[in-house]
């Protein structure tokens, strides 16, 4: 063994290194710098010793703070309770919605019977918004059903069908910020509902555009649940799964714009888009009902596959 | 029907529930009682769930949601902080790297805990992720929004303060004036 040298300045310099060695933090060649002079220094081997064994003592005691039983209950309760994305409105600082909604809430005192049936028909509203939703979700988002470079458009009309390739321009040109990147004729595991998708990536974000045949569902009317007109064509918000969600009604079709961007951002898309796709869609002929190849992703991706 | 209401709260319950234990026990370390903890890590849940599509698949949910709990801490819960800093700590000049006292050769979990308690939040909160939660240096800067020099020496520090702390605790027994006290928590 050698002679013991406490060599404080070099002792020193090596104990700064000790607590980013203890983490596994050191450069490999820092870490074989700190090795020799604890193989020669019976101090800092000490050192090094009392410090391990203080962080294992500490790593050991930690554990016994356990959670109570109810506090999983709790939180499990309180994520049913809570729509994703619903007070996060409010973080971004909307106040006018804010307000609107305390208004409506004292309303709802005075107005019981008129405000449960508008909620009524809110939930009949998200309902149907969640078709759109549902289908960005599992398709774009998590089935990630788009390539990273476009597909050429020639190949996107034909997955469309003659029918809707005429819609591919409208999307495109309505959407100048964002670029097409999938189209394609796809279906909700458990559903036999068939979407016209658009995935289009934009402003930092993917947004899809969704059409699907009304087959019967109908969006209630009522001033108080619009979120505007745009070219005599209704549009109706919603928040959805963390999603911003536009919806418009056409006679024979409903269409959705889907992304994580802000409310106005999304409304705003929608005014452009909502007009013509309908002046699209009645250029189409509208005749058989969506008699092409169905593009269905993997289910497996689909972790909601389960349907209903 | 297609409507599904509580869609893809599974999916985040399977993702985040696994780690309610280990944000429990760094916010009960953290709080001054365990209603504090529970409300705390109560609202972690919430506000994850609400910008759950923030959050990217595949990315590391832990370390997601205790940047979430400390963004809530030091935002919300100023107060925790701030009487924490009233708290005189002794020893702060004696900051000699060769001065540490040494460390008992039999730790009690009851007295660790004791001593970590005394140990000022901002010190307590880097060792608590560093060495029981065993986040990388990067991670803690990034949770805690602070440089990563500032995470070493906040680290460094950290642990001189719990091993004088410790000490301190271990004293106290010593000379005899007190008993140990049975702490919740402490094991056999
Ligand atoms: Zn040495
Ligand atoms: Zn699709």
């Amino acid at each position: 063994m050698n002679v013991m040298r406490f060599d404080t300045q070099q002792c020193e310099r090596i104990r700064r290194q000790l607590d980013a060695y203890l983490s596994n933090e050191l450069l490999v060649e820092t870490t074989s710098d700190v090795l020799r002079h604890l193989e020669g220094c019976e101090a800092c081997s000490r050192e090094l010793e009392s410090r391990t064994k203080l962080r294992d003592a500490l790593r050991k005691a930690a554990p016994s703070q356990l959670p109570p039983e109810r506090l999983r209950q709790t939180i499990h309760q309180n994520l049913r309770k809570t729509q994703p994305g619903f007070w996060a409105k409010l973080e971004t600082r909307n106040w006018v919605l804010a307000v609107a909604m305390v208004t409506v809430v004292l309303c709802a005192a005075v107005l019981g019977q008129r405000w449960y049936h508008l909620q009524q028909r809110r939930r009949l509203v998200a309902n149907i918004l969640s078709l759109g939703v549902s289908d960005h979700l599992h398709c774009a988002i998590q089935g990630h059903h788009y390539p990273d470079v476009a597909n050429p458009p020639e190949q996107l009309r034909k997955k469309l069908g003659p029918e809707y390739a005429g819609l591919l321009g409208v999307v495109q040109q309505k959407l100048p910020d964002f670029q097409v990147l999938e189209a394609h004729i796809c279906s909700v595991p458990g559903s036999p509902r068939k979407y016209i998708h658009f995935i289009t990536r934009g402003r930092g974000t993917i947004l899809s555009v969704i059409l699907t045949k009304r087959g019967g569902v109908s969006l209630p009317g009522g001033r108080l649940l619009l979120a505007g007109v745009s070219g005599g064509v209704p549009l109706y918000h919603a928040r959805l799964s963390g999603m911003e969600v536009v919806g418009f009604q056409y006679k024979d079709y409903l269409g959705f714009a889907v992304s994580d961007l802000g409310r106005n951002e999304m409304l705003q898309v929608a005014e452009g888009l909502a007009p013509a796709l309908e002046t699209g869609l009645s250029a189409g002929s509208e005749s058989e009902d969506l008699g092409i190849t169905i593009f269905r992703p993997r289910a497996l991706q689909w972790r909601e596959s389960s349907g209903a | 029907m297609f409507f599904r209401p509580n869609m893809h709260v599974e999916e985040f319950e399977a993702a985040a529930l696994p780690h309610l234990e280990d944000l429990y026990r760094t916010a009960r370390l953290l709080a001054h009682d365990p209603s504090e903890a529970e409300d705390l890590v109560q609202e972690v849940y919430l506000e994850a769930w609400k910008s759950y599509h923030r959050f990217e698949p595949g990315t590391n949910c832990r370390a997601w949601l205790f940047k979430i709990m400390f963004h809530r801490l030091h935002h919300f819960r100023r107060r925790w902080i701030k009487a924490e800093r009233i708290q005189p700590f002794e020893s702060q000049q004696q900051d000699n790297i060769m001065a540490d006292p040494e460390v008992p050769e039999e730790i009690r979990d009851g007295d660790i805990l004791q001593a970590l308690e005394r140990v000022p939040i901002e010190f307590r909160e880097i060792v608590m992720l560093a060495d029981v939660e065993e986040f990388a240096y990067k991670e803690i800067a990034a949770t805690l929004r602070i440089p990563l020099g500032t995470v070493m020496s906040r680290l460094s520090r950290g642990r001189k303060l719990l091993r004088q702390q410790l000490a301190a605790v271990a004293r106290s027994y010593g000379i005899g004036q007190e008993q140990p006290r049975q702490r919740q928590g402490e094991s056999a």
